[in-house]
Parts: C-alpha cells; structure tokens; sequence
C-alpha cells in the first residue's frame, strides 16, 4: 500500500517534470545535482545544502503555475517525489560517505553478531507476554528493507512499520493483560529486534537520514520512532556487561565463546578439512551435494574399481587381505559418517528427492548404511561381502 | 523574582523565544508542543498519558502508531489551541543515559513518581537535576506524584514535592491515573505555563528590547 503510493507519486512527479513548463525546475535540479560533483563529500555541509535546495523548490513549486490549484498534499507528493529523485542521484556520494561511517558499521554489525548467540528477550527483561517469534520475524524484515532503499523517505518506511508491528504486539498484551503498556516495554522488545536483524550499515542509514530527509517531515511521530532505533543502536554500541540482566562474569564469558565461534566459523569456510566439519557441517554438505550429482561418483561406487573386494567370495579371501579390508572399511566408515551428517543438514525437501536420485542411480549399498546408524564393523564387512 | 514566586522571571524573558527552537507551534492560536515523560519504569507514565488522551476523545486527531508516542490537543479558554506531542521513555536503570536524545528540543519535560516508592522520587530528583544542566534552557518542568489514590501506602509526603518543586521553580501537583484525578488539571496547567509566540512583529520587537 505504502509502496504503491510512493512510487505513483514518484512516477507523477517524473511526468510533471516533463512538462515543457517545468524546464528551470530541471533546470535547477540539474545543477545542483552537477555542483554536487565538484567538491569532496563532507556529510554535514552536503545535508544542509540538500535541505537548503529542498527548501528553495518547495517556494519554487509553491510558486509555479503547474501547480498553482495544488492542495497541500499535492506540494507535499512533488517535494518527496523530488527527494527520491535527488538522493537516488546523489546517494553514491552521500551515503556511507566516510570511510568511519564504514567502520562504525562494521563494529556495529560484529557486536551485534556475538551478542545474538547468546542474547535473550529475557536478559533485556522483556515480559513471556511480549515473546512472539512470528511478529519479531516480520519487524526484522522490515527493519532489514531499510538498507535496500534509497530514498531517505523509503528507509523512513521501513522502520516505521517495524515499530507499528511492535506497537500491535505491545498493544494485543496490554489488551489481555489489562495492563497499559509505553516506552518501558517498546524499547526493549526494539533493541533486541534490532540485535536479531542485524541491520546491514545501521548507523550510516540512520545518519542518511538524519541528514537527508526533509526536515519538515522527520518531526513528531516519525522523529520519535526515528530517535528510538536511534537509542537502540547507542544502547548496542555501549553495551557491556553492566547494561543486561546477566551476571557479569556470564556475560563476558560468552562474548569471549562467540569471539571463539565466530573466528573459527569464518576460518573453517575457506578450508572444508575433515576434522572441521563438526563446526561446519552445512558447507560440507554443499561440497557432498555437488559430489553425488556427479554421476561419475556413483559409476565409480556401482563398478567397484576402487573397492576391489565387491565381487569378492568369502572363499577366495586370504589372511592378507585383513588389513586392507580393514583400511578400506575405516575410509569408507569415516565417509559414510560424513555423508549422513551432509544430509541431514539439508532439508526435507532438498533430502528427498536426493535419496530418491540415489536409489535409482542403484546406489542400493548406500542407503541402508545411510539411514541406520553406524553399525558395527562386523555387520558392515560382511554386508559389503554378501554382496 | 519574589519569594512567592515559584517561576521567578520566567514568564518576561520567554516571550522573545523563537517558537521553532523547542519544536514549538506554528502561530499563536495553535501550539505544537513536544512533551517528554521521564521517570522509573512502573510509576505510571503511560497510565496518565493514555488516561489524558482517552479521556478526551478528539476525532480529528491522527490515529498514532502505538502507546508510547501520543498526541493530544486541548483547547484554553483564550481559543488557542494547545497539540501535545507526548513521548514516553523507558524508565529502567539501563537506558538512562538514552535519555538526552529524548529531551533534546522538548518544550516541556514531565517527571513523574510513584507516592508509594521513595526510589521513584529520588529518580525524579535525578531527572530534575539532569534537565537543569542538559536541558533546554526555557523547559517548562512538572513534577508529578502519581498513584495519589493509594493513600495508605504512602511513603513520599506532599509536602516534600511541594518543596522540591518550589525549590526548583517547578510545577507540582500529584495525580492518580487510576482514578483519573488531576490528570487533565496536571496539563491544562502545563498548558497555560507555556510561553506565547509573539502575536505580531511587534510584539516580538518589543520583547527581543526587553
């Protein structure tokens, strides 16, 4: 609904600036957007001057004779058709425009990763009555559309709706809790929605705009939404083990562990060595995956030329070949238990049709081992040598 | 500046006061006034903003987001009309220090205790002290003792309100929420406290002389 409404304004606005009329409007638009080019970004200046320009072509539009019957709300579509219309020019340059502005993201986006392996509703003392998985999910996505959008209007949206499903929550409990509900319980459940999203640039988005939205329209509701996710991210960058319902020591102690996880997480995905693949069983299964659909794998399982006993009668056998057998049973033991692990990262869906692939192939072998547990070595060896 | 004033000098040297600066009105009939509510989680803050926004039911006004940001707009008795533009913070311990991005701009700054909890009114000490020295300068402060209706369990006597607000050229007056006593008392006053625009240019010229 919001979305169709911005972009139809947006395209009505584009259509009026076609007019032959509004020739020194473009006029105007264009060379600022030009004289924008000839300095370096410095974020405080540039968002006075967008707001100075914001303000010289509302007069400007107030004042044209394209617009001259316009109602209020028409003047205020042409002004945030013109905002998109700016900022998307300008937002390479404005956005992000500082390497610290890239850097306090960053840092943002690292404490937030290790606090969500460990973090709560209850460590921000959030009440049971206010834990709903479903509506979290759905603030975190709009929360997470902020970073797609370009218009400072748009990202504007997006936490705007994040806050509205809080506030339906907050207001649903209150309803069946009989107890009025406010800022002591909004800010929390926000915080901790804000740490479970793990927005993407969160500071430089908020700072976008603070700077770029037109300053008339970051007032009284949406300035308080606004200056709310605000707080959550100082509560987040200040937070230590003071600022949660946690023991100290706990709280330390855990952050230390997700520093710990977290390295290891992004070591092990370069390298997917077997001793590793506890820790990394998903990028494992990926590899696993691309390897059964090779059918070169099962040709080499059904022919059996690395596995020189599958013709093989217990008769023929010689003391000898004890140990290689046994060899061979460790590797393909080993494998095996690899392989399981693989599938059962994936999901039902992508499992089934896998299994099924893998039955035709007549990789009959395999999938009784598959689905049993490791068995042992003596139910499996003879397995391999009835067959 | 006499004794028994208890907001000395105020009212002469606000009226010179651009209205902008404090996310003020738009002109002297219709004021736009940002209100900030401080105080301990638990002593009430929503329950009086939801029981002056229900109580006085105003169609015209936007439907708002949700329970911590309310707004509400009465009318004087001189027909100017005041919009309330209330935002609530969180009162807990662990997000005092967010605090200043909430009071920065507000023309007006409630700080409310629970009559029954000593902490609360120390907490409102703290706010008060606070807004002194990060404030801005021309905040209309109310103090405001909530939970008046639970008489029995009172532990913070009127009397040490009154004097604290005196003391500190504070509005105070204690409501219950509950009961709905004082609550649109406690913001026709703040209403009336708030400085005026000036109504012509030249009125401004003679104040900005002042």
């Amino acid at each position: 609904m919001m979305d169709m409404e911005t972009s139809t304004s947006f395209h009505d606005f584009l259509n009026r600036m076609r007019h032959p009329a509004c020739l020194d409007l473009v006029r105007s638009i264009k060379s600022f957007i030009v004289s924008f080019s000839f300095y370096q970004p410095k974020p405080e200046n540039d968002g006075k001057k967008v707001q100075d320009f914001f303000l010289s072509m509302e007069a400007a539009i107030r004042d044209h004779p394209l617009w001259t019957t316009a109602s209020e709300e028409d003047i205020d579509c042409a002004m945030e058709g013109l905002e998109k219309y700016i900022m998307t020019k300008l937002f390479s340059r404005t956005f992000s425009a500082s390497p610290e502005d890239d850097k306090i993201d960053d840092e943002i986006s690292e404490k937030i990763r290790l606090l969500q392996t460990f973090l709560k509703p209850q460590h921000l003392d959030i009440p049971p009555s206010l834990h709903n998985e479903p509506l979290w999910l759905l603030a975190e996505k709009e929360l997470l559309k902020m970073n797609a959008f370009k218009a400072p209007y748009e990202k504007m949206t997006s936490i705007m709706s994040c806050c509205r499903i809080i506030n339906n929550l907050l207001l649903n409990a209150a309803m069946s809790e009989h107890e009025p509900t406010g800022a002591d319980d909004f800010l929390p459940v926000l915080i901790y929605i804000t740490i479970k999203a793990n927005p993407p640039k969160l500071h430089s988005n908020l700072k976008f705009i603070k700077l770029y939205r037109r300053q008339e329209k970051l007032t009284s509701e949406a300035e308080y939404y606004f200056t709310n996710l605000m707080s959550a991210k100082s509560f987040i960058v200040e937070l230590n083990a003071k600022s949660l319902s946690m023991e100290e020591i706990e709280f330390e102690e855990s952050m230390q562990a997700a520093k710990l996880t977290n390295k290891t997480s992004s070591e092990s995905s370069y390298t997917c060595q077997m001793n590793q693949q506890e820790k990394n069983e998903c990028s494992c299964s990926k590899k696993m995956d691309n390897k059964l659909d090779d059918p070169g794998v099962l040709q080499v399982l059904h022919h059996g030329s690395n596995y020189p006993y599958m013709e093989a009668k217990s008769k023929e056998l010689t003391v000898g070949d004890v140990d290689i057998l046994l060899s061979h049973y460790k590797d393909l033991a080993a494998k095996h238990t690899i392989l399981c692990k693989a599938i059962s990262c994936l999901s039902t869906s992508e499992r089934e049709p896998l299994l099924r692939h893998l039955e035709k192939q007549g990789a009959g072998t395999l999938m009784p081992v598959c689905h049993s547990t490791v068995g042992s070595p003596q139910t499996q060896l003879t397995r391999h040598q009835d067959n | 500046m006499g004794c028994g004033s208890s907001l000395p000098d105020r009212d002469s040297r606000l009226l010179g006061r651009p209205t902008s600066e404090n996310g003020g009105g738009q002109d002297a009939k219709n004021l736009r006034v940002k209100l900030v509510l401080l105080g301990d989680s638990g002593v009430g803050k929503s329950c009086i903003v939801l029981r002056f926004v229900r109580g006085q039911f105003d169609p015209t006004s936007k439907v708002t987001v949700g329970a911590s940001f309310l707004s509400q707009t009465i009318a004087l008795q001189d027909s100017t009309t005041v919009k309330f533009e209330i935002w609530d913070t969180a009162g807990q311990e662990r997000y005092a220090a967010l605090a200043p991005l909430y009071y920065r701009g507000a023309a007006v700054a409630v700080i409310v205790y629970d009559i029954t909890c000593p902490e609360s009114f120390s907490k409102a000490q703290y706010w008060v002290k606070e807004l002194q020295k990060h404030g801005s300068p021309d905040i209309v402060m109310a103090l405001v003792g909530n939970k008046a209706d639970l008489l029995e369990k009172r532990e913070v006597a009127i009397q040490d309100g009154i004097d604290y607000a005196d003391k500190n050229g504070m509005f105070f007056i204690e409501t219950s929420a509950k009961t709905a006593d004082n609550i649109n008392e406690l913001f026709e006053e703040i209403a009336k406290r708030l400085p005026r625009p000036p109504v012509s240019s030249d009125v401004a010229s003679q104040t900005a002389v002042r």
